[in-house]
């Protein structure tokens, strides 16, 4: 694995939600794409216990650049939140300028007056007919937004780590959510110059 | 007894007129008709042809290339007839009438004036040069002003040289198939006609309380009276909506059997029944010529981004013609959509690239019996596109879209790069999300154009897109999708009174949902409405505004 010294970039990850929302998968995938596909270090620590029955539940994940010693997130780089607890639980932990990315119609971030992302996830799972995969869409959201691993490694990932049979479904959802991000940062961009419509 | 001379020349040409030996007569004629320099000068038989007269009454020298054809009014020469010489061959046509004022008919100056200044702006556009056409008028007694006017237009034209134009040669009529008509009942399988009347239930133009029914047509060419008079007007007379084929329990394609009927009919040399005077048949006869170079895209606005090197094309389609056409009539303004189905692209960061001579699909031709030229246009497209290495080419046209994805390859023209609707590239970016739709204090209903609605059967695509806006409201007339009311006339083909008592029904249907706003998918919807719209009787009662969907979607899109 190649190491690119101590100057190498290291972020801290939240992903948080509801206990069933497939959180955890989310963060375990994000890890792969980052260790198998962009060939870094990454560790994932679980929030298990009563919250993954259904309450505030979180996966911590850590990418870097060279070995990570110690692999609880204390300050999150980027805080993505699919529940309104987890929103409660965690805004305040996160870094100073960091990144927020929420689902829409889920997290109100009353609060917060930085600038963030927001996507209607678990709208658009619906409409794709399952809305068990909001998790793979805001997957594909983070990655085109964040850029903090490859859309190649996490795709790869996303279609190695699914249960068999529905990869198809899963690459769809991926690629709405990425596609979703794109225009979100195309958006941004064009308003920034001035260009908001036609 | 001695003979008069005269009578035994006139008798010497009346015998070649009616025997034989005419068309060696007339092919020994035709390189001094035919291929030399050519002025068509059309000469009002008032004020100007006096003073040609007192030309001719002195022996001046009239330049020989030029042709004189009397007229009784500089006025009643439509914009079709200037157009027509042009497609045959002219390298130059001089309209002369009376001096605004002198006119014996009183609008006659002031008609023409209108007819040139929309011909020389569609010569323009063809890129056969405004040049070319010119307006002059002459009191009686200018004899030298109207000698100089000649001279001159004729040294002008002598430089400019012959133009891209060939003379055309005289058409062969093909020999007699007589099995022709029978394998075009065969492929539409007419013979399954159940004679049920389901088509002319449903009719618009039937409705419209015209005596006309498709399947009367089609009983009688298959009973051989296909070249009954009657017969012969009610296939032309059908706009070729395709709402029969809708509602045939058999299948029987009706519009398509029309289509060919028309080619058979034209190929036999009976006269097409064509409305504007065949003024876009004509135009479009003339981009069949190879070296034309038409200037499509001169009048773009400059803040459009267009890139010569993408492999994505945006194929606009004839509306700049048609605003230069009805220019004076309607006011129409069907380049808007173009315009703004550019600028729908540039919000989406496609900077397209443009064909700066497209020329037109041959959807016209194709549905007014002129298949060869439509093949000779198909070709030159075709090749025209691929020398650009175009993958994709997006129009907003539904009979661009229809003509080109559906009808080239039917006619077997390979095309070799995917044709796509802008709605569909539009409901796809769209669909990606971050992007929504400003409020719009309209209240909205919805023309469908036939050649999507129904041709392609996708009803649903311009619908989904209406369903993005945030209009008041959107009300669906009680005829619409697949079983929507045409616009009253199809390839400019079929306009009479009954297809505009359908108009003004349609736009009552419009006016009935409560809406201010009439959305329209295909700018010749817009034109046949408008048309309709002009009525001096109804004018004010059946006024709407009438916006093209892709206008609606670039006035209100923006980033969220």
């Amino acid at each position: 694995m190649t190491k690119t010294g101590a100057a190498g970039r290291r972020q801290e990850i939240v992903f948080t939600g509801f206990g069933g929302q497939g959180i955890i998968l989310a963060g375990r995938i994000l890890g792969k794409a980052a260790v198998l596909g962009d060939h870094r270090e990454s560790t994932l620590v679980q929030a298990y216990g009563p919250e993954a029955r259904g309450g505030a539940c979180s996966a911590q994940v850590i990418i870097a650049d060279q070995a990570i010693h110690y692999p609880y997130v204390r300050r999150p780089d980027i805080l993505a939140c699919m529940s309104q607890a987890g929103f409660d639980k965690f805004i305040g932990q996160m870094k100073q300028g960091g990144t927020l990315l929420i689902d829409k119609d889920l997290v109100q971030p009353k609060g917060f007056s930085g600038d963030y992302f927001s996507i209607p996830s678990s709208r658009m799972a619906e409409e794709l007919g399952r809305v068990m995969m909001a998790n793979i869409i805001m997957l594909g959201f983070f990655t085109a937004v964040t850029g903090t691993v490859s859309v190649d490694a996490a795709r790869d990932a996303v279609m190695k780590s699914v249960p068999k049979g529905t990869e198809e479904m899963n690459a769809n959802a991926f690629n709405k959510g990425c596609d979703y991000g794109v225009a979100v940062l195309k958006g941004r961009e064009k308003k920034a110059k001035g260009k908001t419509g036609a | 007894m001695a003979r008069d001379p005269h009578a035994q020349t006139s008798s010497h040409v009346a015998e070649k007129l009616h025997t034989k030996s005419l068309t060696p007569y007339i092919l020994r004629l035709a390189p001094t008709i035919m291929t030399d320099f050519n002025i068509i000068l059309f000469m009002c038989n008032w004020g100007p042809h006096a003073a040609f007269q007192a030309l001719q009454d002195r022996s001046a020298e009239i330049p020989d290339e030029i042709k004189m054809v009397r007229i009784p009014c500089a006025g009643r020469i439509s914009k079709a007839l200037l157009l027509r010489c042009f497609e045959m061959g002219a390298h130059g046509v001089a309209l002369v009438g009376c001096r605004a004022g002198s006119c014996r008919y009183g609008a006659g100056s002031s008609n023409a004036e209108d007819h040139v200044a929309d011909a020389r702006g569609i010569l323009r556009l063809l890129g056969l040069g405004k040049e070319r056409l010119r307006l002059a008028t002459f009191l009686p007694d200018e004899p030298e002003q109207l000698l100089s006017f000649l001279r001159d237009f004729s040294r002008e034209i002598a430089s400019m040289g012959s133009g891209p134009v060939p003379p055309s040669a005289e058409r062969q009529v093909p020999a007699e198939a007589p099995d022709r008509v029978r394998e075009i009942l065969a492929a539409h399988d007419v013979y399954a006609c159940q004679d049920c009347g389901k088509c002319s239930s449903a009719c618009p133009l039937t409705l419209a309380g015209k005596p006309f029914s498709p399947r009367a047509i089609a009983n009688e060419v298959i009973a051989g009276h296909i070249h009954f008079p009657d017969v012969q007007r009610d296939i032309w007379a059908c706009l070729t909506c395709g709402l029969c084929y809708d509602r045939c329990p058999s299948g029987v394609d009706f519009a398509a059997f029309i289509r060919d009927l028309r080619h058979y009919l034209t190929t036999r040399g009976d006269p097409a029944c064509v409305a504007h005077g065949g003024f876009f048949q004509s135009l479009m006869r003339t981009m069949t010529c190879n070296n034309l170079r038409p200037r499509h895209w001169d009048w773009l606005p400059k803040d459009i981004e267009t890139d010569p090197d993408s492999r994505v094309l945006f194929f606009g389609g004839c509306a700049p013609y048609f605003d230069v056409f009805f220019r004076t009539h309607l006011g129409v303004r069907t380049r808007d959509i173009l315009v703004d189905g550019l600028r729908l692209l540039n919000f989406f960061d496609i900077h397209p690239a443009l064909l700066m001579d497209e020329r037109c699909c041959g959807h016209d031709l194709l549905w007014s019996g002129d298949r060869d030229n439509f093949l000779k246009l198909a070709r030159l497209n075709v090749e025209a596109i691929r020398d650009r290495g175009i993958e994709q080419l997006i129009t907003a046209c539904p009979e661009c879209y229809h003509t080109l994805a559906t009808d080239y390859p039917r006619e077997g023209i390979e095309l070799g790069f995917k044709v796509t609707h802008l709605f569909d590239l539009i409901e796809k970016e769209v669909d990606k999300g971050a992007v929504s739709f400003k409020k719009l204090d309209r209240r909205l209903t919805f023309q469908d154009p036939c050649r999507m609605s129904r041709f392609e059967n996708r009803p649903d695509l311009p619908r989904k897109l209406i369903g993005r806006l945030e209009p008041l409201s959107f009300t669906e007339m009680p005829d619409h999708g697949a079983s929507a009311i045409c616009c009253g006339n199809s390839a400019w083909v079929g306009c009479d009174a009954f297809s505009k008592a359908l108009q003004v029904r349609r736009i009552r249907q419009a006016h009935g949902t409560g809406s201010d706003l009439l959305v329209t998918a295909c700018p010749k919807c817009q034109i046949h409405l408008r048309c309709a719209m002009e009525d001096p009787f109804l004018g004010e009662e059946l006024n709407i505004e009438i916006m093209d969907l892709t206008s609606v979607l670039a006035k209100t899109i923006e980033w969220e």
